[in-house]
């Protein structure tokens, strides 16, 4: 069986937990949690920095995926695509709550930048359970070096500007736009074979 | 300029745009302009598509497992609600075909039925505070199922009368309950009557001669087996007092009627 093979029975198997699902079936999301928690976590984690936080986003992000399951087939997306845009969403809102609240969050988000940048850590991009469209933006999104894949990454995933990563990297901002715009270059080229 | 006629710098815009680096008023340009134009829009869409696939590519970490405990007391609270919500609905509709002296002895027993649920909760509330969490859960949904299986028991009261003296006040509650087959007499007034003598319940059918449907004792509450047909037609209900133990159905009542009145089939 080929890798791309598992990835479709993957797909066929979460979709028709959410098929269940939209039929109040709590069974299904008993093994859906069980099945993606783990992978959600990580993304939650990955956005908001910190453990406990992650947790409410991914308990919020799971309720709001058992109510919504019946819309799931309307997205067109691979399930796991639809779970990580509803988990994203949620954990950002969740930083805006808490920044409107206060101002610790830039700070926190620091700890978890500095090892990774600095370090010059590779943090491969993890394909379990990734969809087919996944897979690609992982091949290409690898070919980066890290700093670059590591900006990329975390202006997506955490939807902060050029200013924002370079306040929060402490790194100049000239440093911050040059990474995108090579990152981005490179991604487009590799992205343009994809598809 | 048309965006769509420079495929590079459009490609490199909506990749800006999906990574939302793109910001300000060259983000708010670029919006207005995939409003219009079709192709700018498309490319917008290609490469949020391609970003999405961000977040499928995270390490994976293990959640602690009382995330899954939270997740799960949430949908008991959600079902919690739908059935309190549904209750309400369904007594609503009762309470709203009812003529106005029933409703309101309808409401009163919608009352005493929500009272016995909101004491079954506060003790299923009680005992859980008592315990460790994992213990909650395993006695929540033991109390969970009890409460359900309390539900299916729960009487499905198809007829209904109240039982007035000659002066009319209210004595007797009496209701039939067509699940179990019983009907449930209540006194509500402070009748007494000597401890030589017996309360006897009639059926008086608009044709033929009284049927006896049981005699009452001394007790706040009596249930007596009846069958269906033995009330169904059954304009009105009488009690008369008879001799200690009742007397045969067949005479028909030998002592004066003291209460009185109309069955009332409930309309569901």
């Amino acid at each position: 069986m080929t890798l791309m093979d598992m990835t479709l029975n993957n797909d066929t198997d979460l979709m028709n937990l959410l098929d269940r699902m939209a039929d109040s079936d709590e069974s299904a999301l008993k093994a859906l949690y069980d099945a993606t928690s783990p992978k959600l976590f990580g993304l939650a984690l990955r956005v908001v920095n910190k453990r406990e936080w992650a947790e409410d986003v991914l308990q919020e992000a799971f309720m709001y995926i058992w109510r919504s399951a019946a819309d799931y087939r309307a997205s067109l997306s691979p399930p796991m695509a639809w779970m990580g845009l509803i988990v994203r969403s949620r954990a950002l809102d969740f930083l805006r709550r808490r920044a409107s609240e206060r101002l610790h969050v830039t700070q926190e988000l620091d700890d978890y930048l500095s090892d990774t940048i600095e370090g010059d850590a590779p943090n491969p991009m993890n394909t379990a359970l990734a969809s087919e469209q996944a897979w690609a933006l992982q091949q290409c999104m690898n070919q980066l070096d890290n700093k670059q894949r590591e900006v990329v990454s975390l202006a997506y995933l955490r939807d902060l500007s050029h200013s924002d990563l370079a306040e929060q990297l402490k790194l100049p901002l000239g440093t911050v736009k040059t990474w995108i715009r090579r990152g981005l270059e490179q991604l487009r080229g590799c992205m343009a074979r994809f598809a | 300029m048309n965006l769509s006629k420079y495929p590079q710098t459009l490609d490199r815009l909506a990749a800006n745009y999906a990574l939302g680096t793109l910001r300000g008023g060259a983000r708010r340009r670029f919006e207005s302009i995939s409003r219009e134009n079709a192709t700018v829009r498309a490319a917008a869409l290609v490469w949020q598509g391609r970003l999405s696939g961000m977040t499928e590519l995270q390490s994976p970490i293990l959640p602690a497992p009382a995330v899954w405990t939270r997740i799960q007391n949430m949908l008991q609270a959600e079902r919690d609600a739908v059935a309190m919500q549904l209750a309400r609905q369904s007594a609503q509709t009762k309470n709203g075909r009812s003529t106005s002296w029933q409703s309101s002895i309808w409401q009163g027993l919608w009352i005493w039925r929500g009272a016995a649920a909101a004491g079954a909760l506060a003790t299923v509330l009680a005992v859980v505070t008592g315990f460790g969490l994992r213990d909650q859960l395993d006695i929540r949904g033991k109390q969970v199922d009890e409460l359900s299986a309390q539900l299916k028991v729960a009487p499905k009261i198809e007829y209904v009368a109240v039982l007035v003296d000659a002066k009319s006040a209210e004595t007797m509650l009496v209701t039939f309950d067509s699940k179990s087959q019983n009907l449930v007499l209540q006194r509500v007034g402070d009748y007494q009557e000597a401890s030589d003598k017996s309360l006897q319940l009639w059926a008086l059918p608009s044709a033929g001669s009284p049927r006896s449907l049981g005699v009452l004792g001394g007790d706040k509450v009596l249930r007596l087996a009846t069958a269906e047909g033995d009330v169904k037609q059954v304009p009105t209900l009488a009690i008369s007092l008879e001799p200690k133990g009742g007397v045969p159905s067949a005479g028909g009542p030998t002592g004066p009627v003291l209460f009185k009145g109309a069955l009332i089939q409930k309309v569901i």
